[in-house]
């Protein structure tokens, strides 16, 4: 049985441990030894399963981000987080070579893990990558930009793509690590598990690619059933520090709606102005999959949840508060199931757009196809696939395996007789 | 040989890496193994070639409102992530982890309340380092920081309380018995050594600790010579992020003979459009020895490592604190005679004059000469040496 390391490096929230904690939790139960490296800790409390790993403090650069530009391209976040400086590049590098040279995996799992990828490289370890489409640059150089909300000079990409490439090979030769060639080999790997849709890919102008669809958890949290009444069902999950906070919860408190919420450390004040009969404002996570099946709106931040959402048919308004929940937001446009206010929107367009998806059928129309394109799309059967293909490589030990990127997107067509019952 | 696990969790600057350094090599001279896991693992970036191995400390989130004054100790650690169970949990399993990993024999912490907590639930023999305010005396409840602003013990006693409590709630959320029934527990090791003078002690001079004296690694800093025999010479080093920096070196124009200015934060044109002939400022940090060696005034922030230097030197200060730790120290050198300083809370007042008033002032220099003379032939080397004598001295048999 293998030793399988996952490492998270960048990025925030829950949807991060989550993913990962429910597929390590599988292969530890197929005999598997699992370490976590993550850059945060303290969601683990949230998942007693993870109590059976070993766990690490992933490196982390102590002025990530203190440099605020809005990104444009990977190269750009690689820079905001340590690669600006070699010298500080490589002390996280040699931060990661330790653990990894110490707990000895047999695999590493990168989740938006750009240095723990470079680490294991020059260690040799077979490697995979694990998340959505904005955590795995499309494999061209320069790495490409992902905004299209604006015109990016070329300049500018290949700039910091040339920027970030010297400090990782300068890292490299601290470790006496041959260069890479290319900034975009540092996320070469035994294989990508692309875990989004085409649809909602971050980056549109990827490669032909394999889409191993989104990881999401649907199936956790508090049981909640939608309070009886008239009026629309709608479920609410974003941050207390969202602006347009109060003005949500003073509409939505004049309405008919029925609500779920869940803001997470919501105060009392707050709280108390929203909750009713009709409105359950809940503690805790709440569980999504059966609240999803009579839902007429989410209002949410964007992230994994968007997703879900997306297969269960249920428009959206999003709320992003950065920019990879500002691509996803853009994505749900283009599907048209949904609408989406920037954190500057003023607080009388909340109400405006909150009637809008209700009004109109065409968001919940086209909720519906996209849910009935993916009908068979089954996160059981997309974890089952993405442990045997880790289990090949790992049993490969390094060998040539068959070239990677296959697409094993799980559409009507594609699952056959592995379709979930 | 025994290995040895460097834990640096609190602070910033380059203190704690400066102090750990050394120590470190010197007990690898021993025949020892050494480890480091800090916060902030940049400044380890330029030592790759020594050979160490390295690893992240366990991080935690700061709370959304920090309260300005900290009254002690206990209040400080609330203030840095220490009032949130649920990242004390995480950053337990995080220390565990390591522990697990690379089986260390004995924890040198320096400001690492979860390194000797990991300790105490791995039973791990501790050694704690500091310059004197990670390393509170260890009554109970905890001592305030002020001694000079009357505290209830029931307040002093309440901030320990909350710290037991939410580290004890944390024990439990990862099935470790027996939490730290006292908050000193929190800062203090088997052994305590702190790496400072008496007279730079926040709680100093105090009975029944071991003065190591201050320890950091050679000055690596660019060596400037003086231009001109100008008078008063004056060293400054600052944080240009500091509001009072730019008044401060506009300041020196009127004020000094010749000065030089180390800020290392700036960018080199910044450093180069406020430099005047007479007064150099750089974007790097500055030998101090050499910059120190013939200075009439040193400005800094308070930071022991400047300050321990310009006392050996002989040379007096104007300080301008920008945290508590500074000011504590600041406080000691006034009252050492040694420097005068501006507190943080206070106004910003007409440098010029303050400076000109601090070089004249016959006694501050008087006062930085009988501490230099005091503190005679003090070897940083040799500090770091006896520090690794007393570590390998608690290891156990």
């Amino acid at each position: 049985m293998a030793r399988i390391a996952f490492a998270w490096e960048l990025g925030g929230e829950y949807g991060h441990a989550m993913a990962c904690a429910w597929l390590a939790s599988a292969l530890q139960s197929r005999g598997h030894t699992i370490a976590f490296m993550f850059r945060e800790l303290r969601q683990l409390t949230m998942l007693p399963e993870t109590a059976a790993f070993d766990i690490f403090q992933a490196p982390r650069a102590a002025r990530e981000g203190e440099v605020a530009v809005s990104p444009a391209s990977y190269a750009d976040i690689l820079l905001g987080s340590g690669y600006a400086d070699a010298k500080e590049l490589t002390a996280l590098l040699v931060g990661w070579r330790s653990l990894l040279e110490g707990w000895r995996p047999d695999l590493v799992v990168a989740d938006f893990a750009p240095t723990a990828l470079l680490a294991a490289r020059s260690l040799d370890l077979p490697r995979v990558t694990f998340g959505n489409g904005f955590f795995v640059p499309p494999p061209v150089s320069a790495l490409p930009a992902f905004r299209y909300d604006e015109t990016i000079a070329p300049e500018r990409i290949a700039a910091a793509d040339a920027s970030a490439l010297a400090s990782a090979n300068a890292a490299l030769a601290a470790v006496g690590m041959p260069p890479l060639a290319r900034l975009c080999d540092q996320f070469d790997a035994d294989e990508h598990f692309l875990c989004t849709f085409p649809e909602l890919d971050h980056y549109q102008n990827r490669p032909a690619s394999g889409y191993w669809g989104p990881r999401f958890r649907l199936d956790r949290g508090l049981n909640i059933e939608w309070p009886d009444g008239q009026g629309k069902r709608i479920f609410v999950y974003v941050k207390r520090t969202l602006p347009q906070l109060d003005t949500l919860i003073d509409y939505l408190a004049a309405t008919p709606h029925r609500i779920v919420a869940f803001i997470p450390d919501l105060e009392e004040p707050r709280r108390a102005r929203l909750a009713a009969r009709r409105r359950v404002v809940a503690e805790r996570p709440v569980r999504l999959d059966l609240l999803m099946r009579q839902c007429d709106l989410i209002i949410c931040h964007g992230g994994e949840i968007a997703a879900g959402a997306l297969l269960r048919g249920v428009p959206q308004l999003v709320f992003p508060t950065h920019y990879e929940q500002y691509l996803t937001a853009r994505r749900l446009e283009q599907v048209g199931s949904g609408v989406w206010l920037s954190p500057a929107a003023a607080a009388g367009d909340v109400a405006g757009a909150i009637e809008h998806v209700l009004r109109e059928p065409r968001f919940p129309a086209a909720a519906r196809a996209f849910a009935r394109h993916y009908a068979a799309y089954s996160p059981e059967e997309q974890r089952r696939r993405i442990i045997r293909r880790m289990e090949e490589i790992l049993a490969a030990r390094g060998a040539a395996l068959p070239p990677t990127g296959a697409p094993p997107i799980l559409t009507p067509t594609s699952t056959g007789e592995e379709a979930p019952r | 040989m025994a290995r040895i696990l460097f834990a640096w969790e609190f602070g910033g600057d380059l203190g704690h890496v400066r102090r750990l350094l050394p120590i470190a090599r010197e007990l690898r001279r021993l025949g020892h193994e050494a480890a480091f896991v800090f916060r902030d693992l940049a400044l380890l970036g330029a030592h790759a070639g020594e050979g160490f191995e390295w690893f992240q400390a366990p991080l935690l989130r700061l709370p959304p409102l920090q309260n300005a004054s900290p009254l002690s100790p206990s209040d400080v650690l609330l203030n840095l992530g220490y009032a949130d169970a649920a990242g004390i949990t995480g950053a337990l399993f995080g220390w565990r982890g390591l522990f697990a990993l690379w089986q260390p024999d004995l924890v040198v912490a320096d400001y690492a309340p979860g390194a000797l907590l990991a300790a105490r639930m791995c039973v791990v023999p501790t050694a704690a380092v500091g310059s004197g305010f990670s390393l509170p005396p260890t009554g109970a409840p905890l001592a305030a920081y002020r001694d000079w602003i009357r505290v209830e013990p029931e307040v002093l006693q309440r901030l320990d309380g909350r710290l037991l409590a939410t580290v004890s709630k944390a024990f439990q959320n990862v099935h470790a018995a027996s939490p730290p029934g006292a908050a000193r527990e929190l800062f203090a090791g088997d052994v305590n050594l702190v790496c400072s003078f008496p007279e730079l002690d926040p709680f100093g001079p105090r009975e029944g600790v071991e003065y190591l004296g201050p320890i950091a690694d050679a000055i690596s800093g660019r060596e400037v010579a003086w231009n001109t025999q100008e008078r008063p010479r004056i060293f400054a080093y600052l944080k240009p992020r500091d509001a009072r920096f730019v008044p401060l070196v506009t300041a020196l124009r009127e004020v000094a003979g010749e000065a030089l200015v180390a800020a290392p934060g700036l960018t080199d044109a910044q450093a180069r459009e406020l430099s005047t002939d007479r007064v150099r400022v750089f974007a790097e940090a500055l030998n101090l020895d050499a910059a120190l060696g013939s200075s009439d005034l040193c400005i800094s922030h308070a930071g022991p490592g400047v300050a321990s230097r310009a006392i050996l030197a002989g040379v007096p200060l104007a300080l301008l604190p920008m945290q508590l730790e500074q000011f504590l120290v600041a406080r000691r050198l006034r009252s050492a005679g040694a420097a005068d300083f501006i507190s943080p809370d206070d106004p910003p007042p007409d440098f010029a004059a303050w400076l000109t008033a601090i070089a004249q002032r016959a006694e501050l220099r008087e006062g930085a000469r009988a501490l230099s003379r005091a503190h005679q032939g003090y070897d940083f080397g040799h500090a770091a040496a006896r520090a690794a004598q007393r570590i390998a001295q608690a290891l156990p048999a």
